[in-house]
């Protein structure tokens, strides 16, 4: 299970993402969840705690004579999963890039330098072969375009039923199958009946691989900043993203357990 | 003059952008509209249409395109690149990633490059930016006279506004919307957020809701919804203000 949820800002991403890093965990799987976001999300959704002001992998980043940044001497993906991710619930490990604050990025470079590099070894490390990933990306076409999950072999494009959302959805569907090595399979978020999911498959042009629905439950955890998996455990969107985690362990069982 | 909005991806900044675009334009203003989004929307709730704001050019592709030769100002790229929206309004694409090696993208075409080199002396440019504080966090005072920070009643989006706040204050005046305001607890939530400055409250409206859901301006559905008419209201204060010297 190497899983990246990409689309628009707004559209549900980190609260499908951390659910299913949840859900994945409590089917008995080793989850890392990766972050790579430099605004706050994942780990509101995920329930993991605040997002440390200093990113733990700043520590595994130095820069060379140089300046370019390296990971630091003695830093492998695997090291890196152990010392430089925090734990969260349900025993899942969280990498993140780190959050940008009032000088920007700057003081979190060494961190973002460290992520890219980490993820493009992510994907052939042997420790990790029986690992779910799921990577919480941020809004747009952005870091899907500089190749900011590698090692993802499905990504969940998230579309609300609405215009702005569904041109996202088809741009960043366009650029992972211009790449390729990945399926795209589209969720339709917060839909309220068939003819959401309708208009949906009428704006992106394509079938969705599954729907989701509107949640109030859902909405009011949002609102509250807790994790909606621990607010509303049996709410309709929670129970949906399960029925979702089990039909992508069916589809891709083969290659992950 | 130049108007900023920023918040967090889905907190409405399109719809706001656009909305206030038309209306400045409505009452008479020259109005430029600046998509410095690389996923441009603008074209959407600025009512040029879905499919056909899928396709507009950019000038960044323009430029990567070689239809621009040594074109030497900003101006001249806003002349050649621009697309007529409703109402007057120009609409300029800075930048639109949509394959998976786009290359640099800010050179000769960064939002705060183009917020400092375009003529505003004369017009209001307003200006759609990506979803974060990235473009916030790079600009200078003068880039912008209003930094509008669209901000909804969630624990993420208020985070998001927040930090955008306490960076726009230091660069340009700060306005703040409370945008899909549907109780006094979340109005009391974002309050908490705002501190001294100008707050604007936009309540949920199902006229934006459908607009957004049909890919059509909020402005052309019914400009008198409660939602709509809050954010011309805002437009109508924006235009007011005084011009910088």
């Amino acid at each position: 299970m190497r899983i990246a949820v990409v689309g628009k800002g707004g559209a549900g991403k980190s609260v499908i993402a951390g659910t299913t890093a949840r859900l994945l965990a409590r089917r008995g799987y080793r989850v890392l969840a990766l972050d790579s976001d430099l605004l706050p999300g994942l780990s509101i959704s995920l329930g993991s705690g605040p997002d440390p002001v200093d990113p733990p992998l700043n520590q595994a980043a130095e820069k060379n004579e140089n300046g370019r940044w390296r990971l630091r001497k003695g830093v492998s993906v695997v090291s890196a999963v152990k010392r430089y991710t925090t734990e969260g619930p349900d025993g899942i490990r969280l990498m993140q890039i780190g959050k940008g604050g009032k000088d920007g990025i700057q003081p979190i470079m060494g961190a973002v330098n460290a992520y890219y590099k980490l993820i493009h070894r992510l994907g052939d490390a042997r420790t990790f072969a029986d690992w779910a990933m799921v990577a919480d990306m941020p809004a747009g076409p952005r870091q899907l375009a500089f190749d900011y999950a590698p090692f993802a072999r499905e990504y969940l494009v998230v579309v609300q039923p609405g215009a702005q959302s569904a041109l996202t959805g088809r741009r960043v569907a366009k650029i992972v199958r211009m790449r390729g090595g990945a399926e795209v399979r589209f969720v339709a978020n917060r839909v309220k009946d068939k003819e959401d999911v309708a208009h949906v498959e009428r704006l992106i042009g394509e079938p969705v691989f599954w729907s989701l629905p509107a949640d109030e439950g859902v909405a009011e955890a949002e609102r509250l900043g807790i994790a909606p998996i621990d607010h509303v455990p049996d709410s309709p969107t929670i129970a949906g993203i399960e029925e979702m985690v089990a039909a992508l362990a069916r589809l891709g069982g083969n290659s992950s357990r | 003059m130049k108007i900023v909005v920023a918040g967090k991806g889905g907190a409405g900044k399109t719809t706001v952008s656009g909305t206030i675009a038309r209306a400045l334009a409505r009452a008479g203003n020259p109005v430029l509209a600046l998509d410095a989004d690389a996923n441009p929307m603008l074209g959407v709730s600025l009512g040029v249409g879905f499919e056909k704001t899928d396709m507009l050019n950019s000038v960044r592709q323009a430029l990567d395109a070689g239809d621009v030769e040594h074109e030497p100002t900003v101006e001249g790229m806003v002349e050649n690149f621009g697309t007529d929206a409703p109402d007057g309004v120009r609409l300029v694409v800075a930048s639109r990633i949509d394959n998976d090696s786009p290359g640099c993208q800010c050179c000769g075409v960064s939002p705060d490059q183009i917020l400092r080199e375009l003529e505003h002396e004369y017009r209001v440019v307003i200006c759609d930016l990506e979803a974060g504080i990235g473009t916030v966090s790079r600009m200078a005072a003068g880039n912008a006279d209003v930094v509008v920070v669209v901000a909804n009643p969630t624990a993420k989006a208020l985070e998001v506004a927040r930090r955008a706040i306490e960076i726009a204050q230091d660069v340009a005046e700060v306005v703040v919307l409370a945008n899909r305001v549907r109780s006094d607890e979340d109005l009391k939530a974002i309050t908490d957020v705002v501190g001294d400055h100008e707050l604007i409250v936009i309540p949920e409206d199902p006229v934006i809701a459908a607009a957004d859901r049909d890919g059509v301006a909020p402005i052309d559905l019914d400009p008198e919804s409660p939602g709509v008419a809050a954010i011309i209201k805002l437009a109508d204060r924006l235009a007011g203000a005084p011009l910088p010297a």
